[in-house]
């Protein structure tokens, strides 16, 4: 039944056996990923991106970081890679630990530090989210800013103690 | 445009599969090219005669985007090296495999193990070693990228790609059938599509019906918006006709593994247009997703023609009295 035909490498059953048993694992890890697993599971997470419904009169958040620095300047701290190490879906991700935990930030301050050795440091952070109102699915009237953890740090020159 | 075509002249993925084709891949065909009946079928599904010659192109193409994502597209892995680890929050893998936090040493070295593997399995040297390396490598850098609380969904085909080419082994022959070729293109086709079908049903889990009647692109241009998606947002219902035009397509995704010819260039060529559009749109691109999709491609033309034109004109007609 399975000769080798001209040209035709086969799979010897055991091979075709392993393969099989790989290929259906994986899959109903990824399905069962996706039906109910959560991101933590990665392979197996649901494939969620974008996946949330939005109400049509609901809203739109978006999240920022302000820093004070040592200088007295506000700023935005710019949350990419280059930037703190850290994206804005990342920080978004964590958001309810800076909001339980306002002292996260000074790990912001301090990945900060560590990349930009030579720009005024941060002394104050503020996680800020922008609310737009959605109306029938249309953004409505200016984003209303919220702010939603604060944290000084103590030593602004060494934020967690590092970059001496 | 990817060179699919409607010929039927080799049974292959992507372009007919011997035995007719099966609903789900449990039912009975015909008799079919690995034997006959539920064995049979099950075996010209998940592992049908696919010639070297598209391992060769997949593996030269798929480990070369592999440098280019770990040096241009999935970079933010290395800027983790210097985040301070309490902000690091382990994926389950990692924890598994008690992988430390990254530090700015551990980075740098996945990085030039990954790169280097990788170049030496693109160009089809130590298939196997090479290739379980980078496979291993990759997984780290990309768990690494995960494990800060933000997952993406557009790596898992790639991912598979990696932990199934090495299985195939040498690819010097890209005439030679082999359905251990088969099994890894089918692994990958798969993968795929599974990224599109479990999308549309993690939809309906999270947001249900109303995610295709609501406002998710609204709220996705509104975050990263440019000129062109305001004047998306101008024409009314527009974005709604979007959305139920990407549920449907994700949902009928699997037909993708049925599909043949020109059909099957257009579903692919759809996906092309439709991540083009999410990444002039939100900047969105799924790379890692879209090199996958060559897997639904005749890529062994381009290593068999090159091959009959470089052979000596004997060693044609040997490889034609061979055949038959």
């Amino acid at each position: 039944m399975l000769e080798p035909a001209a040209g035709i490498r086969r799979l010897p059953r055991a091979g075709l056996a392993w393969r099989s048993v790989a290929a259906v694992a994986f899959l109903g890890l990824l399905v069962l990923g996706t039906v109910q697993g959560n991101d933590d599971r990665w392979p197996f997470a649901p494939m969620s991106q974008y996946a949330f419904a939005v109400h049509l009169d609901g809203e739109v958040r978006s999240t920022r970081i302000e820093a004070v620095t040592t200088g007295g300047v506000r700023t935005v701290v710019p949350l990419t890679p280059g930037g703190v190490g850290l994206r804005r879906a990342e920080v978004e991700g964590q958001l309810q630990r800076f909001v339980d935990d306002p002292a996260l930030l000074e790990a912001v301050a301090a990945a900060y530090a560590q990349r930009h050795p030579g720009r005024a440091r941060y002394a104050h952070l503020e996680v800020h989210q922008d609310v737009t109102r959605l109306v029938g699915g249309e953004l409505t009237g200016a984003p209303r800013d919220v702010e939603l953890a604060a944290w000084d740090v103590a030593d602004p020159r060494h934020p967690l103690g590092c970059c001496r | 445009m990817l060179p699919v075509s409607s010929t039927t002249r080799r049974p292959a993925l992507g372009g007919t599969t011997a035995g007719g084709t099966t609903a789900g891949g449990t039912t009975a065909g015909g008799t079919t090219a690995g034997g006959t009946g539920r064995a049979g079928a099950w075996r010209s599904w998940w592992a049908p005669p696919v010639a070297l010659g598209r391992v060769a192109v997949l593996r030269f193409v798929l480990y070369a985007f592999v440098v280019l994502d770990a040096l241009h597209i999935t970079t933010w892995p290395l800027g983790h090296g210097d985040v301070p680890a309490v902000l690091y929050r382990p994926i389950l893998l990692r924890r598994l495999l008690d992988l430390p936090a990254p530090t700015e040493t551990s980075v740098r070295v996945v990085l030039v193990v990954l790169v280097l593997s990788a170049v030496v399995a693109a160009l089809g040297r130590l298939p196997r070693a090479a290739g379980w390396v980078c496979a291993a490598a990759y997984l780290e850098w990309i768990s690494n990228g995960f494990s800060y609380s933000k997952i993406d969904h557009d790596h898992v085909a790639l991912l598979v790609a990696l932990l199934v080419l090495p299985t195939v082994g040498a690819a010097r022959d890209p005439f030679l059938r082999s359905e251990a070729a088969g099994w890894a293109v089918r692994c990958v086709q798969v993968a795929a599509v599974c990224t599109y079908f479990l999308a549309a049903l993690a939809k309906m889990r999270f947001g249900g019906w109303d995610w295709a009647n609501g406002a998710i692109f609204t709220w996705a241009f509104s975050r990263r918006g440019s000129t062109l998606t305001d004047a998306l947002l101008a024409v009314p219902h527009l974005v709604v006709v979007m959305q139920w035009g990407v549920l449907v397509a994700e949902f009928l995704s699997p037909l993708m593994l049925w599909l043949r010819g020109r059909a099957l260039a257009a579903a692919v060529g759809f996906w092309l247009v439709f991540h083009l559009g999410t990444y002039l749109t939100i900047g969105i691109h799924f790379l890692p997703t879209v090199v996958c999709l060559l897997a639904f491609a005749p890529l062994e033309r381009l290593p068999q023609a090159w091959r009959a034109r470089t052979l000596p004109r004997s060693a044609r007609r040997d490889r034609a009295a061979a055949r038959g």
